[in-house]
């Protein structure tokens, strides 16, 4: 127990009759008093306010910070202006993620890189390694120096407005970022978030002004979150896990980048980016991605099964390495799965759940085509949908049911 | 809470001995606490042949599945169907509106290996340090 990493508010959560679990070498809350359907509902009905500083954090400067971020991630960071960050990947060669990680530009003079805990000492080597070509480049982990906080919901602006001492929150658009003072203590705000929902925040706090800071937004009307929500939230959201979406899977070998939807966002090839790691391998997952989408299987190899959303029709839960089927031939794994709770329609507070999952499964499978997953033994149907959760109307998500 | 009155297996499954050689089993408030909100219950069917140690049913919570076992050897002659869609009741009263299944055992040497309310308590505190 000693060897695990705690952060400056785990007595904060222990008070709050938090359920403490071992995550990514930190000593996490996993969920409080309340439960994570409690947590889950909390969010998107209020706020949730959730302890991220385990997250991995690297500034990242020096005259070729540019040049050696090109080069190691795969977003294309000369486009990133102050103010801004953007979603992002630290690639292999072979074009399969040794991270997803966001990068945040506050200042004009450094990068801050955000990557999983779980990740965090083979992020640095990887990318400590990549940096010693560029020279000029300075990489620093900060990660113990500040807090992070994430505060998600519809109510979290005008709770996070009222701890303002100096300054205005950045513009109302996602991945906007800005610094401010919240009760007096300087804060790195960012409109970015892991739940899904419209209106979010991260929070970069010294640590000395965590407790204050965790104290105030819960007084003011936020949940406190465990792990366990933050997982199903971002599941609802269809937001990848790495170790689950990202990484390897379930048969042992790397998912391609471009298996996951949101690579679109994350990997740029455009010309002004320049060679990257994993940049050709990348190219033909891409190419091959383009040819799905039109139809053409040509490419297949490139890109033999993608993660998609999956809906339950029956009684049951999928979970993570459940084998999926299509008209009895293996089709790919459920690489998340569970129960997730929403809001009722017309009842006011009373809430429902859904069986849902995310699957990496033959590139072949379209919207709305049926699939059946193994669970002890029994075959449980499923159907693949666009998305499980709609985020694009603030202030509320909805389930799509 | 553990009822002194009653049986307990190792896999957090208490048991009472009703009149006619009937065990009438569920799981116990312990086994509610860790599993946290309970989203799906998967009991035997009626006619069920079960036997000691081995799996019945499933419990599942948001976080994760869990086999419920048989406490004993008999034949299940009744569940508590609706159970299985409240799962409040379950979480509220896990002793007694929350039983699960009754099983016909052969006599009251069939709960003989369980542990007491006394030997339970001891194996569930020391689960619950960390």
């Amino acid at each position: 127990m000693e060897s695990l990493l705690a952060t400056p508010l785990k007595a904060r959560h222990e008070a709050f009759g938090a359920k403490m679990v071992e995550f990514g070498g930190w000593w996490m809350p996993i969920q409080y008093r309340e439960g994570i359907v409690a947590e889950h509902l909390a969010t998107r009905r209020g706020a949730g306010l959730f302890d991220v500083s385990h997250m991995g954090r690297f500034s990242v400067s020096g005259a070729n910070a540019l040049p050696f971020l090109q080069h190691a991630l795969t977003n294309d960071a000369s486009i990133l202006p102050v103010g801004r960050a953007q979603y992002t990947m630290i690639p292999d060669d072979a074009g399969g993620a040794v991270d997803d990680a966001y990068l945040y530009r506050f200042r004009k003079e450094a990068y801050l890189l955000v990557v999983n805990a779980a990740n965090r000492a083979k992020d640095w080597d990887c990318l400590t390694a990549l940096a010693g070509a560029f020279g000029h480049v300075e990489l620093c982990d900060d990660s113990a120096k500040t807090a992070m906080l994430a505060l998600q919901g519809p109510d979290s602006e005008k709770i996070l407005v009222r701890l303002v001492s100096r300054g205005t929150l950045p513009e109302p658009r996602r991945n906007a970022v800005g610094e401010v003072r919240l009760l007096d203590f300087p804060v790195a705000v960012a409109r970015t978030g892991y739940t899904g929902e419209p209106l979010g925040f991260e929070l970069l706090v010294p640590a000395e002004g965590a407790v204050v800071l965790w104290d105030r937004l819960l007084e003011e009307g936020a949940a406190p979150v465990g792990l366990g929500a933050r997982d199903t939230l971002r599941l609802e959201a269809g937001l990848p896990l790495y170790g689950h979406e990202l990484g390897t899977g379930p048969d042992g070998q790397p998912i391609p980048i471009f298996a996951c939807p949101l690579a679109r966002f994350a990997v740029s090839l455009a010309p002004a980016k320049g060679d990257f790691i994993g940049r050709a391998a990348l190219s033909r997952q891409r190419e091959a991605q383009d040819l799905l989408l039109a139809g053409d299987f040509s490419r297949l190899t490139d890109l033999p099964r993608r993660l998609v959303s999956l809906t339950l029709e029956g009684q049951g839960i999928a979970r993570a390495g459940a084998p999926v089927f299509h008209q009895e031939s293996a089709a790919g794994w459920v690489t998340s799965g569970t129960m997730v709770p929403y809001a009722a329609p017309g009842k006011p507070g009373a809430h429902m759940f859904r069986p849902l999952a995310l699957a990496l499964v033959d590139s072949r499978l379209r919207e709305n085509d049926t699939v059946e997953i193994e669970v002890r033994g029994k075959r449980l149907s499923a159907r693949l949908v666009r998305r499980h959760l709609d985020s694009r109307t603030p202030p509320f998500s909805k389930p799509l049911l | 809470m553990i009822l002194e009155n009653l049986k307990y297996s190792k896999t957090h499954e208490w048991v009472r001995l009703d009149e006619g050689n009937f065990a009438v089993m569920g799981i116990t408030d312990y086994a509610v606490q860790q599993l946290g909100d309970i989203v799906f219950l998967d009991l035997p069917k009626i006619g069920a042949k079960v036997t000691e140690g081995q799996p019945l049913g499933v419990i599942e919570s948001v976080k994760a599945a869990v086999d419920l076992y048989s406490p004993v050897t008999g034949e299940v002659v009744e569940v508590n169907a609706p159970l299985a869609n409240d799962f409040e009741t379950l979480a509220k009263d896990p002793y007694s509106a929350g039983w699960m299944a009754k099983i016909r055992v052969a006599g009251a040497d069939a709960l003989k290996h369980l542990l007491s309310a006394a030997e339970y308590q001891k194996l569930a505190e020391g689960e619950a340090k960390p």
